[in-house]
């Protein structure tokens, strides 16, 4: 019957439609200049403002006037709505939808070789990612189903884009009416919108998380030019596009809560502060994402819980995934509480219809209404200034409200109306009569108890037969009627197979007197027609069966972890006074391994070493029979990466950076601890001759990215020589990117810096042109890739390179020479052994692996004893992992030097503590137990570089990162703590909730010639 | 007879052995067969089995073991000895065995040609890695130079992937390499879970129904025979069926190796082994009553699951250990070929975690002989085995202090030399110039 109101109405409607002004009209002008008022409602002009039984009065699109019933005056022409114990609410909106956009699909053509250019034909951007010209308003159609359904939850306006690519372009706001497009069409360009997914591009370029990172910066960079320059060599549409949208409100769809503040770092640097689409784990990072200043775009998809019934089965999910769905619902009130200004999106559900269910969880959990409703309606209008004609009731801004049976997070609230722009969609006909109740129907003279029950929209009957049997037992029997409800008019069949009726007797007739007395003819099976009636005796009780269990939960937010996940913090530890008593300290200074010695760290720094010293207020670490070392450093390591350790698409990608994108998550980094790592070289992949920039962190577990990097320290870089860069292990299907061998390689070098070179000389000619040939000349392009190359000239960034065969590497120091720089590290350089000598010459320090060879042919002539070599010969010598497993047992790889070559013990620490904190410059501060350097220590059960130590505690600037007794205490704790929440996921099953299947949590481990996220 | 004049000393015969093997271009020579019998005095003997006998003597003839005693309580007469060697203060070891290996299958990873271990097919147990053994692998010198000496070999890939072989490690080629040929058969059972994505395997039960069905034909097979026309597959795996041969299960989840025990049952297998077993401390009641021994995954391992306790794969043998269960170390992962020289290592570790030291010996030993069925003539410092054997300067499990001085296999003292050292002593001496 809802049906069938609709499709008249919507008819009607889009006679209405079809007056807009630029139309032409076929038949009678119908202009329709009445007022509608709606009385004696509960209205909420905005978020904030109520007024109870209020009036609404609207004409032609616009609100006219809003207040209490009894102040305003309904004007004579108006049709009256009396509403009374209905409340209105301005209607919803959603700005982060693809409403009425065409799909965008990836085209499925195989490729065979790589695809360095763009296959978007036209005056636009070299990338296809890049497509700022693409604008939604002019792609937009309506599309009345989906609108329907987002009508259905109260929402009357929306922001729409093609959610594809990189730089994709702006966005449409519309309405949600099923009418002309023009009609619907608020504005065709509010917002721009960027993500760091690629889409639907075929072109190879990014391939990688940071990838997309370097190539925003470049762009904005190319913008910048475009817009600084005249008399440019070249037109560019998507650059034209972008300075013409720069102005427009900027909208970064992110994939977890991390991207945030890479996207935020990026907006910093060209002063654009984004709006963030997050995906609704803002709460693990909350203060880092408040500090970013950026409003955030917030789904309530929470994740399903999992059937955990299968204890096995239950063993692979992780906490951490446990403890995301737990504290899902959580996120929008602490937000909130954060004073974080935020809309609320329907992006990501399954379903839309789980909108209101989802949201009154959070609303459950801490999210006041009025945080709410404000998310609904004024902030998402205000982010996308708009908020001049939605958001709220105020006069002259659209007639754009929702009528409801209750307030609007009631869980038992119904929507009845739509209204947008003046026009009425009815979701649920509050017309409809409520004939639910126990009821006498009587035909002829046989009367029959009628129960009438279910949904208001479809209810449904049943009769029920009272039999004695012979021994006096009572027993009921029901039968079902068939109800058919149409406006009053109601038809009921039903066969009581009695000695009244064998046969379905059919019945109609009319509801009156406010559903009290129904009365008609109806039919037997014989044909005989009959009279009939049903009065109302009393109502039908509500079933109170379904208690409302949710009730039960508590405000109190679940407890978090940094990160949060098993073996995280409860808070972000800080700094101790620790005093370690009676050790064996391995200095690795001159004073070398001193017995029965305590060392003092304070304030983040190695205070003192001596014998007896006391501290007040000290943390006593009795270190007797224990050794104490500095601690390990891992000059190659690929742990704690995000979507990508290799950006392989290029020959040469200098632009991209792995500081970009630092995953402070992974629980490598805590498994490293163990290991009595504190701190990594996070190095691009191997796969191109100049790869990009790394990461130097400490592993600071539970911080964010950006506080575990290193500061004020010189940059690093991945250089890589051999099979991985020409390709050799990749395939028939790639041999197209040069180079392919390494005669290429060198050229590559050689082409890569002579071009730094002449870019550095445009870049001084013309700052030394006069004013006025400045004027009709051009400045050179900033080029991300070219700047870092001059870093390394500059010798601001200095080299890591991978590196196995001889030849390569003294190609690649006859290089250096030649354009004036060093290579400051050769690593993994299992050849190093042979050119020792050349390496010494040239300045360039080797980290290796201890024994790894066989696994490729270039690494044929690899030996162990390659470090001792070097070592000898006066290079500073590092042993690396490259590797999330080797990496925790360093000092193991440390020892087979003392096996292999016959290395010293205190040199052989040093190969994995000092040595590379030489090769990273961070000796000045690391590396070495000395006063003055950071607390970064490890104390050992026995001698470090036997196979039967193992890790006490790491420390990184005095605070205990690893405390072996405590991660036993910490396994137990998380495996509770797990349980609890398995017990918790287990009731959602059994009240019948929604699970999903368990899922493992393989971590994927990034190695020098991985590719791919 | 002057007793001093039989003693040599150890530093003499790696001086020798250098001098002797300065050609490059080939592998090192198999020795020749033992005439002499050898008496080891005064050493650390660490038995294999979990005993140690602080000052020992070993005598070995004809490549066996005559004597393993400690010093103090027997007779010897030097006269019955022709070479008398003393290794006071230095340890003798059974040569280690390493099970589930690739060596001599492969030579280089990435090269393709040099790879003959994972052929095509889903089934294919009748493919041996025997014949494709590569008794002159440059890798296999590098890892008796540790202690290595003998190893099972093993094909990759496939749900069964073939039959293996037992071999040692001085031989001139495949035949002489053989120490149990065709020991077993291998099934790489299939995955409940995609190791790479986390997400169930929707097709695990119609995975393990074909392999069902394929077992179940090869039993049938095997009631009859002979047969006019042969199946190769299932000629190759009568053995499973009539105790010849192992079935060794390759699997890691506790669901998984439940699955498959109780299919090994199912189709009358008499000898069963677990390979990799990571969860097997999990069921070890179960595999105890089953008779399954377990081949422990790779020790120098990530933990598979985000929340297990960050040491667990270097704490499961001390569990494993703990249940009764018998087991021993396996190698198989990233670089395994060459990683073969680092098992002396992995068993190592699980004694800075649990173990003793003759304990974790005895994962790469006398327990490891015992599961591939060669436990009667090695595995073990006893009389009357081989005398697979080698001497340390110190303690072997521990890379600080291994270094191998002499290695005998068979009684055969061994050429310890190989590619690495060689240039090591090349680029030593260009250096020293």
């Amino acid at each position: 019957m809802i049906r069938f109101i609709l499709v008249s109405f919507l008819l009607g409607s889009f006679i209405f439609a079809k007056a807009q002004e630029t139309f032409i009209t076929n038949g009678t002008k119908n202009k329709i200049q009445n007022y509608y008022a709606f009385k004696n409602a509960t209205i909420f002009v905005d978020y904030q403002t109520k007024i109870e039984n209020g009036v609404l009065i609207i004409k032609e699109r616009k609100v006219v006037e809003v207040g209490t019933t009894s102040a305003v005056k309904i004007p004579a022409n108006a049709v009256v709505y009396d509403l009374k114990g209905k409340f209105i609410y301005p209607s919803l909106i959603d700005i982060y939808t693809d409403y009425g956009m065409p799909k965008v699909e990836k085209d499925g053509k195989s490729r065979f070789s790589q695809q360095f250019e763009t296959e978007k034909k036209g005056a636009y951007n070299w990338n296809q990612a890049v497509h700022p010209e693409v604008e939604s308003g002019q792609l937009f159609t309506v599309e009345d189903k989906k609108a329907e359904e987002l009508r259905k939850l109260g929402f009357g306006t929306v922001l729409t884009h093609q959610q594809d690519g990189i730089v994709r372009g702006t966005s449409a706001l519309v309405t949600l009416a099923n009418d002309q497009a023009n009609q619907v069409m608020i504005n065709d360009k509010v917002a721009s919108h960027l993500s760091f997914n690629k889409g639907s591009s075929t072109q190879d370029y990014p391939g990688s998380l940071m990838g997309s990172i370097a190539l925003i910066r470049q762009t904005y960079y190319d913008v910048d030019w475009y817009f600084n320059n005249k008399n440019l060599p070249e037109y560019n549409i998507s650059l034209a596009k972008m300075m013409e949208n720069w102005e427009l409100p900027s909208i970064f769809e992110v994939q977890d809560k991390l991207d945030i503040l890479r996207a935020d770092k990026i907006g910093d640097e060209f002063e654009m502060q984004y709006i963030f689409k997050g995906v609704g784990d803002e709460y693990e990072r909350i203060s880092e994402i408040k500090a970013t200043g950026g409003k955030l775009i917030v789904p309530v998809n929470y994740p399903e819980a999992y059937d955990v019934a299968d204890p096995y089965a239950a063993m692979l999910v992780p906490f951490s995934d446990l403890k995301k769905w737990e504290m899902a619902p959580y996120n929008l009130g602490i937000i909130a509480k954060n004073q974080v200004d935020f809309a609320i999106t329907t992006a990501g559900l399954k379903e839309t219809k789980i909108f209101f269910e989802n949201l009154r969880k959070a609303i459950k959990n801490s999210l006041s209404e009025q945080d709410a409703l404000k998310a609904l309606t004024y902030s998402p209008a205000n982010f996308v200034k708009a908020y001049d004609k939605v958001g709220s009731l105020e006069k002259d801004k659209l007639a754009n409200f929702i009528i409801t049976s209750s307030n609007l997070f009631d869980e038992k609230n119904i929507v009845y109306e739509n209204w947008i722009k003046g026009t009425k969609y009815i979701i649920n006909d509050y017309n409809i009569l409520d004939i639910r109740g126990n009821y006498n129907l009587k035909i002829a003279e046989k009367v029959y108890a009628l129960k009438v029950k279910g949904e208001l929209e479809s209810p449904s009957g049943e009769i029920q037969f009272i039999n004695k049997n012979d021994s006096g037992k009572v027993d009921t029997t029901n039968i079902s009627v068939n109800i058919k409800l149409q406006t009053n008019n109601i038809s009921l069949n039903f066969n009581p197979n009695d000695d009244f009726s064998k046969n379905t007797i059919r019945l109609s007739g009319y509801v009156n007197y406010n559903t009290v007395i129904w009365e008609g003819k109806g039919q037997l099976a014989s044909g005989e027609w009959l009279n009939w009636s049903a009065i109302k005796g009393e109502k039908l009780k509500e079933d109170k069966t379904k208690t409302d269990t949710t009730k039960t939960d508590t405000i109190i937010v679940p407890k978090m972890y940094y990160p949060n996940m098993s073996f995280g913090f409860d808070s972000i530890p800080k700094a101790e006074t620790i005093l370690i008593k009676n050790t064996t300290v391995w200095t690795n200074e001159a004073e070398g391994i001193l017995k029965n010695t305590d060392v003092l760290l304070k304030d983040g720094k190695i205070v003192q070493i001596g014998k007896d010293l006391v501290a007040d207020s000290a943390l006593v670490v009795d270190g007797t029979n224990k050794h104490l070392t500095a601690g390990i450093i891992d000059e190659h390591s690929h742990i704690a990466i995000s979507r990508g350790v290799n950006e392989c698409t290029q020959a040469v990608t200098a632009e991209v950076s792995i500081a970009d994108v630092v995953d402070c998550d992974d629980i490598n980094i805590y498994r490293q601890l163990a290991g009595g790592v504190v701190a990594s070289q996070l190095l691009h992949g191997s796969c191109n001759p100049i790869g990009g920039q790394s990461a130097l962190i400490k592993l600071k577990w539970g911080s964010s990215p950006e506080e575990m990097k290193i500061k004020d320290t010189d940059g690093f870089i991945k250089f890589a020589l051999g099979e991985n860069v020409k390709q050799s292990n990749w395939g028939a299907f790639n041999r197209s990117r040069f180079p392919q061998t390494r005669m290429g390689v060198e050229q590559v070098y050689y082409d890569a810096f002579i071009r730094a070179k002449e870019y550095q000389n445009a870049w001084n000619a013309f700052a030394t042109l006069p004013p006025k040939v400045k004027e009709t000349s051009y400045a050179p392009r900033i080029d991300l890739e070219m700047e870092t190359l001059n870093e390394i000239l500059n010798k601001e960034r200095f080299i890591s390179c991978h590196s196995y065969v001889q030849s390569e590497i003294n190609m690649l120091m006859h290089v250096a020479d030649s354009m004036d720089f060093r290579v400051n590290t050769f690593t993994h350089i299992l050849e190093g052994y042979k050119v020792a000598d050349k390496m010494k010459a040239h300045g360039a320090g080797g980290s290796t692996f201890s024994d790894w060879w066989a696994y490729k042919f270039e690494v044929n002539d690899a030996i162990p004893y390659n470090a001792a070599i070097m070592n000898k010969q006066g290079i500073v010598t590092a042993i690396n992992s490259d590797d999330a497993e080797m990496g925790r047992r360093l000092n193991q790889e440390a020892a087979k030097s003392v096996k292999y070559g016959e290395m010293s013990e205190e040199d052989a620490l040093k190969m994995v503590t000092l040595n590379p904190a030489k090769l990273l410059h961070l000796d000045n501060q690391m590396g070495s137990i000395k006063v003055g350097k950071s607390a970064d220590v490890v104390l050992w059960t026995a001698n470090p570089l036997s196979i039967y130590a193992t890790v006490d505690k790491t420390i990184i600037e005095g605070v205990i990162y690893f405390d072996r007794a405590n991660d036993e205490l910490l396994q137990k704790k998380f495996a509770a703590e797990k349980n609890v929440l398995i017990e918790k996921m287990l009731d959602v099953k059994k009240n019948g909730g929604k699970t999903q299947k368990p899922q493992a949590k393989p971590k994927q481990l990034y190695h020098c010639d991985t590719v791919g996220e | 007879m002057n007793k001093t004049k039989h003693i040599i000393l150890l530093a003499l015969i790696i001086n020798f052995q250098f001098l002797i093997s300065n050609s490059f271009a080939q592998v090192e020579t198999p020795a020749p067969a033992q005439t002499k019998s050898i008496l080891l005095m005064n050493g650390v003997a660490h038995l294999g089995n979990g005993n140690l006998i602080e000052n020992s003597v070993i005598a070995f003839k004809e490549g066996k073991l005559t004597m393993v005693a400690d010093a103090r309580v027997v007779k010897i007469d030097p006269k019955a000895f022709d070479t008398i060697i003393n290794i006071q203060g230095k340890h003798v070891y059974p040569g280690f065995i390493a099970p589930n290996s690739t060596l001599g299958l492969v030579e280089i990873d990435a090269v393709r040609a040099t790879e003959d271990m994972n052929e095509t097919g889903n089934f294919t147990p009748h493919v041996r890695s025997l014949i494709a053994y590569n008794a002159e692998s440059k890798i296999t010198t590098t890892v008796r130079s540790n202690g290595v000496l003998m190893a099972q070999i093993t094909p990759r890939g496939n749900t069964v992937s073939g039959t293996s072989s037992i071999v040692q490690f001085d031989a001139w080629n495949w035949e002489d390499a053989a120490y149990k040929k065709d020991d077993g058969i291998h099934v790489n059972w299939h995955r409940m879970y995609n190791p790479w994505t986390g997400k169930a395997n929707e097709k695990y039960s119609e995975n393990v129904n074909e392999l069902k069905t394929f077992f179940a034909d090869a039993l049938a097979y095997s009631k009859v025979a002979e047969y006019p026309e042969k199946n190769l597959r299932f000629e190759s795996m009568r053995g499973l069926f009539n105790g010849a041969q192992t079935l060794y299960i390759h699997t890691n989840y506790v669901k998984e190796i439940t699955d498959a025990v109780y299919f090994a049952k199912a189709y009358d297998i008499k000898k069963v082994v677990l390979v990799g077993g990571y969860d097997a401390w999990m069921v070890a009641d179960m595999l105890k009553d089953n008779n399954v021994s377990v081949m422990l995954k790779r020790v120098h391992d990530l933990p598979i699951n985000q929340d297990d306790d960050v040491y667990l794969p270097y704490k499961l043998p001390k569990k494993l250990m703990d249940t009764g269960v018998l087991f021993c170390l396996e190698n198989a992962g990233d670089m395994e070929a060459m990683n073969t020289r680092n098992l002396p290592f992995l068993a190592g570790t699980t004694v800075a975690y649990g173990l003793t030291k003759e304990q974790a010996l005895q994962l790469i030993t006398l327990n490891t002989a015992k599961i591939l069925g060669i436990d009667a003539t090695c595995g073990s410092l006893e009389p009357g085995k081989d005398a697979t054997l080698f001497i340390s300067t110190g303690d072997a499990l521990d890379m600080k202090t291994n270094n191998v001085e002499q290695a005998f296999i068979q009684g055969r003292a061994i050429d310890l030399d190989n590619h690495q050292k060689k240039l090591f002593k090349k680029y030593s001496e260009k250096y020293a110039k």
